[in-house]
């Protein structure tokens, strides 16, 4: 409380995260409440062919009921992005908590156990960091792929997106945890804690859990923005998710292809989002940092 | 009092930008150095003695500024010159001693490097020239085996035989004055006789005029012709070194001097230490800053804030300034 | 210094070696290479041929002997969807890669350490700040959509420069470039930008905090105080200091820099390593990923250890006595 209380204070002072986190607030809503009043606009009955093309209401031959104009198929532009939008903010999301679930267990792991056990987990977080998001990704769809085949699902392809972006997360939770189980672990009252025959384990978690939590928030926010951007990039390159239930980085895949014939509206609309978003995302990640880190704090 | 002076510095002010708000850092000092001459100045850290050495090349770091003043070298007015034109004084007019030898030196370039470069910066000569020059100034500052300090990176040197390079760096081009400042209080005491010994022999040397500053009052009796003693901003005294020893006017000198042997070992001075702590400049008191720690404060001490005035052969800044006393 | 040296390069192998064996454990483990390479209607002979040039009638510590040998031989095995050589199909792109990347380099280098160096030494003026939100741009746009901007400014709306491939080529030896025809030039133009943009932004950011942070140190007020130009004193004394941090925190972010290229390639059609890793992953070609893989990793672990073991030219004090 006394935490939340504080940050909320210091926006006043930061009118960029203030920004930040109303556009976030307000792409959320975008996002999560025009598909509740609108048909899935990429199912059959969501396209209409009559339409196709056509461009925003300012340009000639724009028509009001596609303020922002159509795509190829005849979507409204404003429907086919909230439906993007959403799929990209629930895949960034569900992509960084895979990563804090697998890096904070691994993290307790090597921490706890210590010895062998966390030089090999060290290690290989060592090894992992020359690979970054992107190329992991990459690497796990094309594994995906050999597994189950490219024709799947769209619901299988979203999961293993998901997955194959949140493996990469793991190494900065795991570190962060891992440091604050070492400096716990051998306190004296985690000790005297054991004597009343409570586990270990058990005690160290609650003791951490406070410690971690700043610098996880942290971490969680400036990995969302690169969960976005990586998915996005996915998308765009065509291993990600399919147009069938489409990202905002589907989305541009399908709109560069009319870039060239100058309908740049079907692609320049989702890039605006997703850089929005992501500006957003890093804006707020840089406040909590610079907030939950004093000593970072009033340097450039 | 002197008829040419080399350095003249007057009513020289400097602040420090806080929030909006000018704190005086130094305030109103005036003093002279003459050709030859070594002063010493000295005071407490924060006195706003280093300041007062920076300001006179224009080597103030912001948030502080000079707000006032005037400084003179043979007559040209340092205050007033270009930046371009300061760069043709700073190195080769003035040289410039800094403290910390470990610090003052770039760790990526060669001790030879550093040298041939501020030399051909100043000084019209042939590479092979500068060459032999930087020879003869390690050799000069005490070093052995020269030729392979010019290859050396600072690293691989001493702290003592650092402080050496950084001296040879400010002497190199020749100037006529040098300011060095707290240029031993970094090294070991050991290193600190060596350090002295040789300023002293490179001033008997070349002739050039010292301000020196620092807290050490070991050191000014050692090296000084003249004293100048700073606090809380303000220049409080000023004398030769013989007469402020024997008989301080301002009773801050007095139980500054108190505090350290006399210089002969004769002078039987009272041990007196001075109760209580010198003000920030952000905190300073009506009147005479020293008045809250002085035994003499009397009530216009509070309220007014004393000249400096021509006492015998120095000045002092006190209204109730200790009699002169004559040698026993 | 020698122990040293010897103890990265330990190091750097036994990593390798783990990054080979994981490569080769997908290999092995994925897919059905017989199924994949075989005719339907070969024979057992032409299938016994292919068990003993893919090794696989041996124990599997063996097999990953042989594909390691083959490796540093040049054998890097068979691609699913191409049935080519892969170490063929590695040659053939390799060029394209190596002159975006080096073009690249060379855009960041012209243009980014220099405005890195005024942002550092004149952090206020108008110049400096304009840099500055450009450069956040850098950092913030995914890299797809920096080259599709580029894209549809410098090749659609101006029509300046091709969005895709390399323009024409010449043929030296085995290396085709395309540096050295005017069409090569403009092709490369925009993917050597969209490719650099993460690199400059890095380059400029960092100079500039390296750059105020000596700035204020006390060996850059000595040279002041001894009268150096402004110009030395930065360019000669500064500039060291603050390239060092600069190039090391760059290496390490190599990875990034590879995974954008694939992206780059990707955006603009070019014929390099990334768009060939790329349909490799559409078409789950494992070997080809594999063997893309260790390659990333011997790319970035070679050049770390590269800018590592070269620290003591920049920076004397990284040079051990009795060198």
């Amino acid at each position: 409380m006394i935490v939340a209380r504080s940050l909320f204070s210091t926006f006043r002072s930061a009118p960029g995260a203030t920004l930040a986190t109303l556009a976030i607030a307000a792409l959320f809503a975008y996002a999560f409440l025009v598909p509740l009043f609108t048909a899935d606009p990429f199912q059959l009955a969501g396209m209409s062919i009559m339409d196709s093309f056509t461009p925003p209401l300012w340009m000639d031959g724009g028509n009001p009921a596609f303020p922002l104009g159509a795509d190829d198929q005849g979507r409204n532009i404003i429907t086919a992005m909230a439906y993007g939008l959403r799929t990209s903010i629930v895949v960034g999301v569900s992509a960084v908590l895979i990563g804090l679930v697998l890096g904070g267990a691994l993290g307790l792991l090597a921490g706890f156990v210590g010895g062998r056990t966390d030089a090999v987990i060290m290690r290989i977080a060592d090894v992992q960091l020359a690979y970054p998001a992107l190329l992991l990704a990459m690497v796990i769809d094309g594994i995906a792929t050999a597994v189950v085949g490219r024709e799947r699902s769209a619901t299988l392809a979203i999961a293993i997106v998901i997955f194959a972006i949140g493996i990469a997360f793991w190494v900065q939770f795991a570190r962060t945890i891992r440091s604050s189980v070492l400096v716990e672990r051998d306190q004296d009252y985690v000790a005297a804690a054991q004597i009343t025959g409570r586990s270990k384990l058990a005690i160290v978690m609650w003791h951490i859990l406070p410690n971690v939590m700043a610098p996880v928030l942290v971490i969680a926010t400036i990995n969302l923005g690169i969960a976005i951007i990586t998915e996005a990039t996915l998308s765009f390159l065509g291993i990600g998710i399919p147009l069938t239930h489409p990202s905002l980085g589907a989305l541009i895949r399908n709109g560069n292809a009319f870039l060239q014939s100058g309908e740049w509206w079907i692609s320049a609309w989702p890039c605006l989002v997703l850089v929005v978003l992501v500006i957003a995302v890093n804006v707020l990640g840089d406040h909590l940092r610079d907030h939950f880190n004093p000593k970072l704090r009033g340097r450039s | 009092m002197m008829e040419q002076p080399l350095l003249s510095v007057r009513h020289l002010s400097i602040g420090l930008s806080r929030q909006g708000t000018q704190l005086p850092v130094l305030n109103d000092v005036s003093f002279d150095v003459a050709p030859g001459e070594v002063l010493g100045v000295v005071g407490e850290s924060g006195a706003g003695k280093s300041v007062a050495g920076a300001a006179i090349i224009d080597l103030l770091v912001p948030p502080l500024r000079r707000t006032a003043g005037e400084i003179a070298l043979r007559g040209d007015r340092l205050d007033l010159m270009s930046p371009r034109q300061m760069h043709r004084v700073r190195g080769k007019r003035v040289g410039f001693i800094f403290q910390d030898p470990m610090t003052s030196l770039n760790p990526v370039l060669s001790i030879g490097k550093q040298l041939k470069d501020t030399m051909r910066t100043h000084l019209r000569l042939g590479s092979s020239e500068l060459h032999g020059r930087a020879l003869d100034w390690v050799t000069r500052v005490g070093l052995p085996n020269p030729e392979r300090i010019l290859k050396a990176a600072p690293h691989e040197l001493s702290g003592g035989q650092r402080q050496r390079i950084v001296i040879a760096l400010a002497l190199c081009a020749e100037p006529e004055i040098v300011i060095a400042d707290e240029p031993t209080t970094a090294l070991d005491v050991s290193v600190q006789a060596q350090m002295l010994d040789l300023m002293r022999l490179l001033h008997k040397e070349t002739g050039t005029a010292m301000v020196l500053i620092t807290h050490d009052l070991g050191v000014v009796a050692k090296m000084a012709d003249r004293v100048a003693v700073f606090y809380a901003g303000r220049l409080i005294e000023i004398a030769s070194t013989r007469a402020l020893f024997q008989s301080p006017r301002h009773p801050y000198t007095a139980g500054l001097i108190g505090a350290t042997p006399a210089p002969d070992g004769q002078g039987g001075m009272q041990v007196v230490a001075i109760p209580g702590a010198m003000p920030g400049v952000d905190a300073l008191p009506p009147g005479c800053a020293f008045h809250p720690r002085c035994p003499r404060a009397q009530a216009d001490c509070r309220t007014v804030v004393p000249p400096l005035v021509v006492l015998g052969t120095g000045e002092a800044a006190c209204l109730h300034p200790l009699p002169e006393r004559t040698a026993a | 210094m020698i122990l040293h040296f010897v103890e990265r390069v330990l190091q750097t192998i036994l990593v390798l070696l783990v990054i080979s064996f994981v490569a080769f454990m997908l290999i092995s483990t994925l897919g059905d290479p017989l199924g994949v390479l075989l005719p339907p209607d070969a024979t057992i002979a032409e299938r016994n041929a292919l068990i003993a040039r893919l090794n696989l009638d041996q124990p599997l510590l063996q097999r990953f002997w042989s594909f390691v040998m083959g490796i540093l031989q040049g054998d890097f095995g068979l691609s699913y969807r191409t049935q080519q050589d892969v170490g063929a199909m590695i040659a053939e792109r390799l060029p394209a890669t190596v002159e975006l990347a080096f073009v690249s380099l060379l855009i960041t280098i012209v243009l980014a350490i220099p405005a890195g160096i005024l942002c550092g030494v004149k952090p206020k003026t108008l110049v400096s700040r304009a840099i500055m939100l450009v450069s956040i741009a850098g950092i913030t746009l995914p890299n797809f959509v920096i080259g599709i901007l580029l894209i549809a400014v410098f090749s659609v709306h101006l029509g300046w420069f091709p969005s895709f491939g390399r323009g024409t080529v010449v043929e030296l030896g085995n290396w085709t470039t395309g540096l050295l025809t005017v069409s090569g030039w403009q092709a490369i133009i925009l993917p050597a930008f969209t490719l650099a943009s993460f690199q400059m932004t890095f380059v400029i950011r960092m100079l500039r905090t390296q750059l105020m942070e000596v700035g204020h140190s006390e060996h850059i007020r000595f040279a002041r105080a001894r009268g150096l130009s402004e110009t030395r004193v930065w360019f000669v004394y500064a500039i060291r200091n603050a390239l060092l941090p600069t190039v090391t925190m760059l290496g390490l972010q190599l990875g990034n820099i590879i995974a954008f290229s694939v992206v780059t390639e990707s955006v603009f059609a070019w014929p390099g390593l990334g768009s060939l890793f790329l349909q490799s992953v559409q078409s789950a070609d494992i070997p080809v990923i594999a063997i893309y893989l260790i390659f990333v990793g011997a790319v970035y672990m070679l050049i770390n250890l590269a800018v590592e073991l070269s620290y003591p030219l920049i920076d004397p004090r990284l040079k051990r006595r009795s060198a």
